[in-house]
C-alpha cells in the first residue's frame, strides 16, 4: 500500500463557526433570614428574569441556603465551577458578578504572554540557516 | 430546483397519528396510547404504570410514585413528551446550538433518547440518526472529493473520520455541554443524554457481528483491497457492523461515544426535516466544516522516493532526479543537507535532514504532498445546485487518482 491514512479528531475552534458560551448553569443562592442576603433577594424578584430571558444557553437555578451568605455559582463546559460570594451587594453589583461568571471560559485564570495563538502553522515558516540569501564566509 | 415541503415529512416525527403504526404495536398498547406529541390529546392520566413495574419490591415502588409528581413519567422507559417544555436543560441546549425556532423541544428532546434507552422506534432517536447520518457523509465527502479532488482513497477515509467519525462526534457533544444520564428511565430530565451503558468488562469490539456483504468476509488474515473498501465496507474505510444489538432488548448497552455520535447525528437529521435543507447545511458548516484539520498531517507514506518515480512516469514527467542544494558539516557530529527533487528543471519538493537519504525522503515527501493536496480555487460543492436560483453547473476537477504501485 503507497500511502496509509492516519485517522485524528479535528479540533474545535469556537467562534470560527459556530459560538457555544462555555457557561453551562448559573446557581443563584439566597438566604431568607440573613442581612446579607437582601440584595440578593432584590436581584433575584427584579433582575433576574430579565437575565435570564436575554441568556437562554444559561440553565438558572434558585435555591436557599439557609444561615449562609448569598452566592452565584457558574458550571462550565469544561467540568469547571466557579462561584462568587456576593455578600451585601446591591442587585447591580449582583448583576455584574454574574455577568463575569456568564462570560467566563472556565478555564483558570492564566496570564496570556503571545498576542496570538494559532492553530495554523506560521507562514513564514521556521527560520533556516541553509536558505534565503547565503553569503560567502 | 423547487424545495420540497418539509414541513409536511416533519409532521410525522410529531404527529399522534404516527404512533399508532402497526398492528402488532396497537394491540401492545390499545390500553395506552403513548404520544409523540401534546398537541391533540392530553396524556389519560388513568394510564397503567406496569411497564415500569421490574423493582418487585412494592413498599419502593409505591414511595417512588409517591415522590415522583408527574406519575405518567413513570410509565416508559423514556421522558414523556410533556416533560420537555419543563426542562431548563433542554431549553438551554435549544439556545446554545442556536438550533432554529421550528425545532420542536419535544423533538429535542427525542434526539437525546438512544436505542438503548427506549427500544420504541417511534420515540428513540435511531431514525433521525439514520438520516443525519447519511446527511452527514454526504456533505463532508462532497465538501473533500470537490476540494482536494487528488487525495488517495486511504486519506479521504481518514480525513472523513476526522470529519464525521464517532470520535469526532462524542467530543462535539462534549463541547455542546451534553450531560449523560446515569440510568435511563422516564423520571429522568430530558436534557440528559440517555442510554444504557455497556457492563463493565464487555468486550465492545468482539460482540459486534460484522455483517459484510464481501466474499470471504470470514478470512480475517486476507488482505483488503482499497478499491474493495469503497464497495463493501462504510465511509472510513471500516467493515459494516451488524445490526447492533441495541434494539433487541437483549440488555446490552452502547458506550458512551457512540450513544453521543448517535446524538449529534440525530440532530442534523431533525434540523433537516423541521428547518429544511438550507438550516441543516447552515448547521453542518458552522459546527463541522469549521472545526480545524491539517490534512497534510493525515498521510503515512511507506516509501516515497518510489511512489514519486511513479507519479512522475505516469504523468509524463521526466523522471525525478535528487540534488543537493546545500549542506554544511558533511564530517561534523551534526551534518544538514538540504536536498531538492527535480523533474528537468522544476524543483518538485526540498527537504532538509541529517543524512542525505533521510534529505531526499524529506524532498519527495514534500513533492508527493505538493501534487496530492492541490485544491482548485472557488470550488462549488454538487448540494449548492439545490439551493434556488443556482447558477449552471461548471463540472469540478476530477483526478486520475492515486499512483498505483
Amino acid at each position: 500500500m503507497p500511502v496509509k491514512g492516519i485517522r485524528t479528531v479535528t479540533a474545535a475552534r469556537n467562534g470560527v463557526g459556530a459560538f457555544i458560551l462555555q457557561c453551562k448553569r448559573l446557581d443563584f443562592h439566597y438566604c431568607n433570614f440573613g442581612g446579607s442576603s437582601r440584595g440578593m433577594l432584590a436581584f433575584l424578584t427584579q433582575t433576574l428574569p430579565r437575565f435570564a430571558k436575554e441568556n437562554p444557553q444559561i440553565e438558572i437555578r434558585v435555591s436557599p441556603r439557609h444561615q449562609k451568605h448569598p452566592m452565584i455559582k457558574g458550571q462550565y463546559i469544561n467540568g469547571n465551577e466557579k462561584s462568587i460570594c456576593v455578600r451585601n451587594l446591591e442587585p447591580e453589583d449582583i448583576l455584574k458578578k454574574a455577568m463575569i461568571l456568564k462570560d467566563a471560559s472556565g478555564d483558570k485564570l492564566k496570564r496570556t504572554k503571545k498576542p496570538i495563538t494559532s492553530l495554523n502553522e506560521s507562514v513564514r515558516g521556521i527560520w533556516s540557516p541553509y536558505h534565503g540569501d547565503l553569503r560567502g564566509v | 430546483m423547487k424545495r420540497l415541503q418539509l414541513q409536511r415529512w416533519s409532521s410525522t416525527v410529531l404527529s399522534p397519528r404516527a404512533r399508532t403504526g402497526n398492528c402488532l404495536h396497537q394491540q401492545l398498547y390499545t390500553a395506552k396510547l403513548r404520544y409523540q406529541s401534546t398537541a391533540s390529546s392530553i396524556q389519560s392520566e388513568s394510564a397503567p404504570y406496569d411497564a415500569i413495574d421490574v423493582l418487585e419490591d412494592p413498599k419502593l415502588m409505591s414511595q417512588v410514585r409517591r415522590v415522583h409528581k408527574h406519575k405518567s413519567a413513570l410509565a416508559y422507559p423514556s421522558p414523556p413528551v410533556e416533560a420537555a417544555t419543563r426542562s431548563a436543560k433542554l431549553a438551554a441546549l435549544h439556545a446554545r446550538l442556536y438550533l432554529p425556532s421550528r425545532l420542536p423541544l419535544q423533538t429535542l428532546a427525542r434526539t437525546l433518547v438512544d436505542a438503548s434507552a427506549d427500544e420504541n422506534a417511534d420515540f428513540n432517536n435511531e431514525s433521525l440518526a439514520t438520516l443525519g447520518h447519511d446527511l452527514l457523509t454526504y456533505y463532508t465527502t462532497e465538501h473533500l472529493l470537490c476540494n482536494y479532488p487528488r487525495l488517495p482513497l486511504t486519506v479521504i477515509f481518514a480525513a472523513m473520520y476526522a470529519y464525521a467519525g464517532p470520535k469526532t462526534l462524542a467530543a462535539m457533544a462534549k463541547e455542546w455541554g451534553v450531560e449523560h444520564a446515569a440510568m435511563p428511565g422516564g423520571e429522568v430530565d430530558p436534557g440528559y443524554l440517555q442510554f444504557q451503558r455497556v457492563e463493565p468488562g464487555t468486550d465492545v469490539e468482539a460482540n459486534s457481528d460484522l455483517q459484510s456483504a464481501r466474499p470471504y468476509a470470514a478470512q480475517k488474515n486476507w488482505r483488503k483491497t482499497v478499491t474493495s473498501k469503497i464497495f463493501y465496507d462504510d465511509e472510513f474505510g471500516d467493515q459494516i457492523k451488524g445490526v447492533v444489538s441495541t434494539g433487541s432488548g437483549s440488555g446490552s448497552g452502547v458506550t458512551a461515544e457512540l450513544a453521543s455520535a448517535t446524538f449529534v447525528r440525530a440532530v442534523m437529521g431533525a434540523i433537516y426535516l423541521h428547518a429544511g435543507r438550507p438550516a441543516a447545511k447552515r448547521f453542518f458548516e458552522q459546527h463541522f466544516l469549521s472545526r480545524h484539520l491539517n490534512i497534510s498531517e493525515l498521510f503515512n507514506f511507506s516509501q516515497p522516493a518510489r511512489d514519486l518515480a511513479r507519479l512522475c512516469n505516469r504523468e509524463n514527467f521526466e523522471p525525478p532526479v535528487a540534488k543537493i542544494i546545500s549542506e554544511t558539516g558533511r564530517k561534523s557530529r551534526h551534518p544538514v543537507f538540504v536536498v531538492g527533487i527535480f523533474s528537468g528543471q522544476d524543483k518538485l519538493g526540498e527537504g532538509a535532514g541529517a543524512s542525505l537519504l533521510e534529505a531526499r525522503e524529506r524532498a519527495a515527501l514534500a513533492a508527493l504532498k505538493g501534487w496530492y493536496l492541490y485544491s482548485p480555487l472557488n470550488v462549488r460543492v454538487p448540494s449548492s445546485m439545490e439551493e434556488e436560483g443556482a447558477a449552471p453547473w461548471k463540472p469540478v476537477y476530477v483526478d486520475l487518482g492515486e499512483v498505483i504501485v
